[in-house]
């Protein structure tokens, strides 16, 4: 297997800063289908954090919080697990199973610049092997 | 089972390379449209219609060689119709071909990313293409291969939704314009669809052989 995270990755990220609203961050992942959006660091020292659906329906919603009120950097996590993007695929499978994670964030240096999903994996790997004579 | 596919002999095996020679000019359409994209070379798309008329005339003899008695007569239709589709990719790519030349520059800028991957894909479905069709010849899993090639278009169907919300928020100014971008996202879209038909046709002969 010498596919590269790079070469499956999706580029389309979005992402919020910590102050904003839960709410708008569920308008972001409606709008845009998706199911994690980076959280954009404070300053130059902080790091770069993600909200999941997961964190806003334990966090917020199954505690009957209100989405206008709590703001993104109250639930998300950080720092985001992320991997360069050069990572070959054997090595972002290991990380997968050990943190139990369906969608890990790519890097190239200090930026975010993609994110891979176990779906991805999977889709990568059925090609390859259709590929194969 | 392919004795039934290949019995005869002679006819059978001029259509089975034939086949395979057209499908390999559909790639070479492909990878020189991705060429022409990448590099942002409008004039280097004109390629393609060199490669489809060449394609054409390999058509025309496929379908002539199959009446002259090719293949068992139930068969025949199947072979026909997926020469067909293959055909009305390399339609569709020369109409991409064409639109790609006119582009507003500036609209275009906005979604080239997602045309260049899309370009890759069509290419890369092509090949896999190719391997399908070895594959029914060889008598191997025509099941992965056309899993695959769904894989493919979907790829494409979620990389056509991103272009549609971009193409949205961009104001069009001149009605040719917009026509042109939206011509030429609709062609580049649909060939994975029709490489997906292909492999489709396929496996119903696989299916059919059996």
């Amino acid at each position: 297997m010498n596919t590269k995270v790079k070469d499956i990755m999706n580029t389309k990220l979005e992402t919020i800063t910590p102050d904003s609203k839960v709410y708008d961050a569920i308008e972001k992942l409606v709008d845009r289908r998706m199911r994690s959006i980076v959280v954009l660091p404070k300053d130059e020292k902080d790091v770069y954090g993600v909200i999941t659906v997961r964190d806003i329906v334990f966090k917020v919603i199954a505690k009957n919080l209100d989405p206008h009120r709590v703001k993104v950097e109250e639930i998300s996590s950080k720092p985001v697990i992320s991997i360069d993007k050069e990572t070959e695929l054997e090595h972002l499978i290991k990380l997968m199973e050990k943190f139990n994670i369906a969608r890990v964030f790519v890097h190239e240096g200090k930026d975010i610049v993609g994110v891979v999903s176990l779906f991805d994996v999977l889709a990568a790997t059925l090609i390859a092997r259709a590929r194969r004579l | 089972m392919f004795e039934k596919l290949l019995s005869g002999g002679k006819l059978e095996k001029k259509v089975i390379d034939s086949i395979k020679v057209h499908l390999k000019i559909l790639c070479s359409a492909t990878e020189c449209f991705r060429i022409a994209i990448s590099k942002g070379e409008k004039d280097g798309a004109y390629c393609v219609a060199e490669l489809e008329r060449e394609a054409d005339s390999v058509r025309r003899e496929i379908i002539m060689t199959i009446h002259q008695g090719a293949f068992l007569p139930f068969i025949r239709p199947y072979i026909c119709r997926f020469v067909e589709i293959v055909d009305e990719a390399f339609d569709n790519l020369e109409d991409a071909a064409y639109e790609f030349r006119y582009l507003n520059d500036a609209i275009y800028k906005m979604v080239e990313s997602e045309c260049e991957k899309i370009a890759r894909i069509n290419k890369e479905m092509c090949e896999l293409l190719i391997i399908a069709f070895d594959t029914l010849i060889n008598k191997g899993d025509l099941k992965e291969k056309n899993l695959a090639l769904r894989i493919y278009e979907k790829q494409v169907d979620d990389l056509k939704f991103e272009i549609i919300e971009k193409t949205r928020t961009i104001e069009i100014k001149n009605f040719w314009d917009g026509k042109n971008i939206t011509d030429f996202i609709s062609y580049l879209t649909k060939l994975s669809d029709l490489i997906e038909d292909a492999s489709d046709y396929l496996y119903i002969i696989e299916v059919s052989l059996k």
